[in-house]
């Protein structure tokens, strides 16, 4: 039985409408099935809003009749509400690029519903931004700040990095959690429930973007499901971006939700730490080694060479740095004819890089800038005209090979860029241990 | 015909019974299968190709993306909802899917009783949301 305060017992019996009263409903069953005795306020949420292609399997719903039986799981219309106060809500990717739809084979109409969605999203009091890495805007949570999120990778970062507290939930309790502002007082919102219960020693220095987002990958699928690593490791090559690149490949790779890193994560000064006091030798271990890493980038890009027509950048989205890194990577150069090279950042950084000057050099070297959206977030048949992808990011190309038709290839951004000019995938580009 | 009987946690009231499908890698999210006709995606999956539509969900616990969830809990609207889900240990994502599909669930299952392990794809499972109970009928 779930213990509830007077002003959720309140919404509870439909004081703040049926849609609140139908949010939090669901979230009291949620606890229920988890065993949660309680519910914790949440002060952030992203959630996502467009018209998401998966969203087609309910046929063509407006976005109201959508949101009641799908997010909400009512047969009856509910009548919008407002998102808590309390709750700084913002959204997650689109479907959409923020203003082109041509580009990428969608029509117009398909634009105007995803517009639509978002429109009224907005008018519910979530703020349009279109990112999977909202942090890069400044939505960070404080340590021990309970948030929910449709980002695996926020939800892995905010609770490994920043000591925040998130369960992975989903897409529609992540909008039940900022209707209501509440979520399950459990798993990761608990102290107990962020003890490390495996140990994972690295026997390397990861050094490179690449490295960081094959030992995520590596791990994840080395992992039980349920896993919650601590990582002994010599962590001297990390930076912000390499962690990310590293925990959002672990995350999507696995279930894993929070990862230790001893003597740089803020619950692991020590490993005794990570383990809250527990025995870490009572746990199992893992040992990951340069020939781990070699096998995953073996099963992650496509071998031999071949025809580039799709180079794809920023997943998750990239930081105005890495988009400075573009513009001096294409310095002088053009991209190879038939081939399109996509850069995809947030909004706010888009200007900063509009206002820097790089997106006028991405531009110049027949490149583009976007913003708010990704090729597998796109319409899943975008993907299937290319005849050969080039990506530099693990998550992105895993999801994408379940809609590609042509090769795959996993790159760094340099040499991604270098296949965008050739027009041609080279063996010797391939990573090697 | 062999029957056996293991017992988890009640998580969805109700009782359905059906052919099991049972999937003890779990399932991706975020396009793991095709939510219109229930049809495993999933490149990493021992049964691709088959649709979870109208079977006994057999599950260890989710995998992959925070979009897991949203992937089950719509086939509830599109017409290929599975007639029940069974999840050896709950956690979050799979635990909004039992609230999205609302079709009968039972999780957290005792280590010996891991129903990933003890039902086979083709089992006739009968699942008992109000009590807990999953009874396995081979051969039937």
């Amino acid at each position: 039985m779930v213990k509830l305060t007077p002003r959720e017992q309140a919404m509870l019996s439909g004081q703040d409408g049926p849609m609140k009263q139908r949010a939090l409903e669901n979230v009291v069953q949620y606890a229920e099935i988890l065993g949660a005795e309680s519910l914790c306020p949440v002060s952030r949420a992203t959630v996502f809003c467009g018209r998401h292609s998966y969203l087609e399997a309910a046929g063509n719903l407006k976005y109201h009749e959508m949101f009641s039986r799908v997010q909400l799981g009512s047969d009856e219309l509910l009548p919008p509400a407002e998102i808590e106060r309390q709750c700084l809500a913002q959204t997650c990717v689109s479907p959409c690029e923020t203003f082109e739809y041509q580009a990428f084979q969608q029509s117009h109409s398909v634009f105007v519903e995803n517009r639509e969605y978002l429109d009224e999203a907005r008018k519910m009091g979530v703020v349009e931004v279109g990112t999977c890495a909202p942090y890069l805007n400044g939505w960070l949570p404080l340590p021990g700040e309970h948030f929910v999120t449709t980002e695996s990778g926020m939800t892995i970062l905010g609770n490994s990095l920043w000591a925040a507290r998130c369960n992975s939930d989903g897409i529609e309790a992540a909008f039940w959690s900022a209707l209501c502002g509440r979520t399950p007082r459990w798993g990761r919102h608990l102290t107990e429930g962020r003890r490390a219960n495996i140990r994972v020693a690295v026997d390397f220095v990861p050094e490179t973007m690449i490295e960081w987002d094959l030992l995520g990958r590596a791990l994840g699928l080395r992992l039980p499901l349920h896993s919650q690593p601590a990582v002994t490791m010599d962590s001297s090559g990390a930076d912000f971006n390499r962690l990310r690149q590293f925990l959002t490949a672990l995350a999507v790779s696995s279930n894993c939700e929070i990862c230790h890193i001893v003597g740089l994560t803020p619950e692991a000064p020590s490993l005794a730490a990570a383990f809250q006091g527990e025995d870490p030798a009572a746990y199992p271990e893992i040992r990951l080694s340069r020939a781990d890493l070699a096998e995953t980038y073996d099963a992650a890009c496509d071998p031999g060479r071949g025809p580039v027509d799709l180079v794809s950048l920023g997943c998750p989205h990239y930081d105005i740095y890495q988009l400075q890194d573009v513009a001096r990577l294409l310095d002088g150069r053009r991209i190879a004819p038939g081939v399109t090279l996509q850069v995809w950042t947030t909004l706010a950084v888009k200007a900063l890089a509009d206002y820097n000057g790089f997106t006028a050099a991405i531009e110049k070297a027949g490149g583009s800038l976007y913003t708010a959206s990704c090729p597998v977030t796109i319409k899943s048949d975008y993907l299937a005209s290319f005849r050969g992808a080039v990506f530099d990011s693990l998550k992105q190309i895993t999801s994408a090979r379940l809609n590609l038709r042509g090769a795959a290839y996993y790159a760094t951004a340099a040499q991604a860029v270098d296949a965008a000019c050739s027009g041609e995938w080279k063996e010797a580009n391939r990573w090697k241990a | 015909m062999e029957s056996l009987e293991i017992q988890g946690r009640p998580a969805i009231a109700g009782r359905a019974e059906g052919v099991a499908l049972v999937c003890p890698e779990s399932l991706t999210g975020w396009g793991g299968i095709d939510p219109a006709t229930g049809e495993i995606k999933d490149l990493a999956s021992g049964n691709r190709g088959q649709s979870i539509a109208g079977k006994i969900l057999v599950i260890p616990g989710s995998r992959g993306s925070n979009g897991w969830s949203c992937y089950y809990s719509i086939t509830r609207v599109s017409g290929a909802a599975p007639r029940a889900l069974v999840v050896t240990r709950v956690d979050s994502s799979s635990a909004v899917a039992a609230v999205g599909l609302k079709v009968p669930a039972v999780v957290d299952f005792p280590a010996d009783a891991d129903p990933c392990r003890l039902i086979q794809n083709g089992d006739y499972v009968i699942v008992d949301g109000d009590t807990g109970r999953v009874t396995i009928r081979r051969g039937e």
